[in-house]
């Protein structure tokens, strides 16, 4: 069981509000995805449920225990992977992780070891596990830190963009990674401003921007949420009969726009409208050449709660 | 923890042997060499040097945890360490008495060779010379810790904690005798932390006299400048209660 509550919390650095009345509850073994730009708080958000900044307002409590009045139960708890790897670079890849399991868990040697090789040749390391870290490239650093959270299978995990840095095949295997964490048992918590990311990793978004939290729904909810967002383009044979309010008759059809034979419809749940629209011309008589489909993304969802784009 | 900052030690295994040469280098040569040149009635100029040499390098090298944690700050791993599940007293101790057993073990060598050759051989006042450099060496790295929390730029730290190390190593009576120094080094020398602990290991390894006087007020020091160092270390850090 571990529930994390965020109560109005707030952190004021000097003049700056980093975070302001921040107010979520992350739910037993979920994927929860921070999303929000550079700056938008997410990492403080980290910092001060792993008990690294006391907040200035409010309260978080980890499993029931206060970051600010229990940190070491806290402590014990929590795994944080950092956006930059924070890895001695005097050490060894190898070193690094055996260390950091040596000051959080109670394994003994062999323990350490099996899990240490077993997070190394997953990630494609082991070859390379007695080099020093300050030697590696950043993907490979990148991976040390984020290993250092998989071989720990902390009660809560924190990944603070895990896969920046890393190449398409080690992102979709850290992803995979993150996720069989959370299938073992683990409550995940990935901070990202990559759409992608937020969306094939996590099942609940949260939208930070300015300190604040935005929106927090599965990502399906939050497109949801995004008035005629999906667009449905079809192309006709001939067009010169057909009248938008043939389609706005729908509820889901916000908008209906006609080029030539080219008709534009802004809609929502357009995968579970289109037989209907098709059915719908078809009886009028339309012949239809072809059916495209543009659906909400997470994009679309952060630029209608923030103004602003995040790639 | 304070395992973690003794190994970092061995992991440069080469300051070791050059430090280590360069103190024979100043103890067997410039030391013997300037000893025939000052003459104190009842004191063994040379065999005094040669003590006060051991205390005044396991003060430099006791600074040194400063410039860590300074680093650890920049670089953002003291973040890494404050989320671990250590509490907060253990981490400062820890940190602090890593760091003096880091000094006493790279010094070992060097008192081993001033034993050896100057023939001390009472085990009691090998101890307490052993325990003055050792509470030198914990104050030491509380006082470098307070330094590094609290001084924000690097540059500043830098002039900073070198201005310091002169003033507690060099303005001592570690390496000359009282009556020797300057006037406006006499006023202040005796309080310094360098100067109780080379007095005491003098004391007690070449008369077999332990100051105790100078323990107690060395284990004053500890106490303010581990005190000082975590309390700064909070406010510094923001990091939740003293737990």
């Amino acid at each position: 069981m571990s529930t994390i509550t965020f109560e109005r919390t707030g952190k004021r650095f000097g003049d700056l509000d980093a975070v302001k009345d921040f107010s979520i509850t992350i739910k037993d073994e979920e994927i929860l995805g921070l999303l929000g730009p550079n700056g938008a708080g997410k990492t403080t958000l980290m910092l001060m449920m792993g008990t690294v900044y006391r907040p200035t307002s409010g309260t978080i409590t980890v499993n029931g225990f206060d970051v600010v009045k229990q940190p070491n139960e806290v402590r014990r708890l929590i795994g944080i992977a950092f956006q930059d790897p924070r890895v001695d670079g005097i050490l060894s890849g190898f070193d690094v992780l055996n260390w950091h399991l040596k000051m959080t868990t109670t394994f003994d040697k062999d323990e350490r070891r099996r899990r240490v090789e077993d997070v190394l040749k997953a990630l494609d390391l082991w070859e390379s596990r007695k080099k020093r870290t300050w030697l590696m490239s950043g993907g490979m650093k990148k991976k040390v830190e984020d290993a250092k959270i998989l071989v720990q299978r902390p009660n809560i995990a924190v990944f603070d963009e895990p896969t920046a840095f890393l190449d398409v095949p080690s992102r979709l295997l850290v992803w995979k990674m993150i996720r069989q964490l959370r299938d073992e048992g683990s409550t995940v918590i990935v901070a990202t401003n990559m759409m992608d990311e937020a969306e094939r990793l996590s099942e609940r978004v949260a939208i930070v921007n300015k300190g604040k939290l935005v929106a927090s729904e599965t990502p399906e909810q939050l497109k949801g949420t995004v008035k005629g967002g999906e667009v449905l383009e079809l192309t006709l044979n001939d067009g010169s009969e057909f009248r938008p309010d043939m389609l706005t008759k729908f509820p889901e059809v916000r908008d209906v726009k006609k080029q030539d034979n080219k008709i534009l419809v802004f809609l929502n749940s357009g995968t579970l409208l289109l037989p209907k629209i098709v059915d719908t011309l078809s009886t009028q008589g339309f012949k239809i050449e072809s059916v495209r489909l543009k659906e909400v993304s997470l994009e679309d969802v952060f630029l209608t709660y923030t103004g602003q784009r995040l790639e | 923890m304070a395992l973690r900052d003794v190994s970092v030690l061995f992991r440069t295994p080469w300051i070791i042997i050059t430090r280590g040469l360069a103190f024979v280098i100043q103890v067997f040569v410039f030391a013997y060499f300037i000893s025939t040149l000052i003459h104190i009635p009842g004191l063994n100029f040379w065999e005094y040097y040669s003590i006060g040499s051991v205390v005044t390098t396991i003060a430099s090298i006791s600074f040194v945890i400063g410039y860590d944690i300074f680093e650890e700050a920049e670089e953002g791993l003291l973040d890494y360490l404050l989320t671990l599940p250590v509490s907060r007293r253990q981490f400062i101790i820890g940190r602090a008495l890593g760091g003096a057993i880091r000094a006493i073990i790279y010094t070992i060598p060097m008192f081993t060779v001033i034993v050896i050759f100057w023939g001390f051989n009472q085990p009691l006042s090998i101890a307490s010379a052993l325990l003055s450099m050792f509470l030198l060496a914990f104050g030491v790295t509380g006082m470098a810790i307070t330094l590094a929390v609290s001084v924000r730029t690097a540059n500043r730290f830098d002039v900073v904690i070198a201005l310091l190390e002169l003033a507690v190593s060099r303005a001592s009576i570690a390496l000359y005798p009282l009556q020797r120094l300057p006037d406006y080094v006499k006023g202040i020398a005796p309080f310094s932390p360098v100067s109780l602990a080379s007095w005491n290991a003098w004391s007690s390894l070449a008369f077999s006299a332990p100051d105790l006087l100078n323990i107690a007020a060395l284990g004053a020091f500890v106490a303010v400048f581990l005190g000082l160092g975590a309390a700064f270390y909070f406010r510094r850090l923001e990091g939740g209660i003293y737990a």
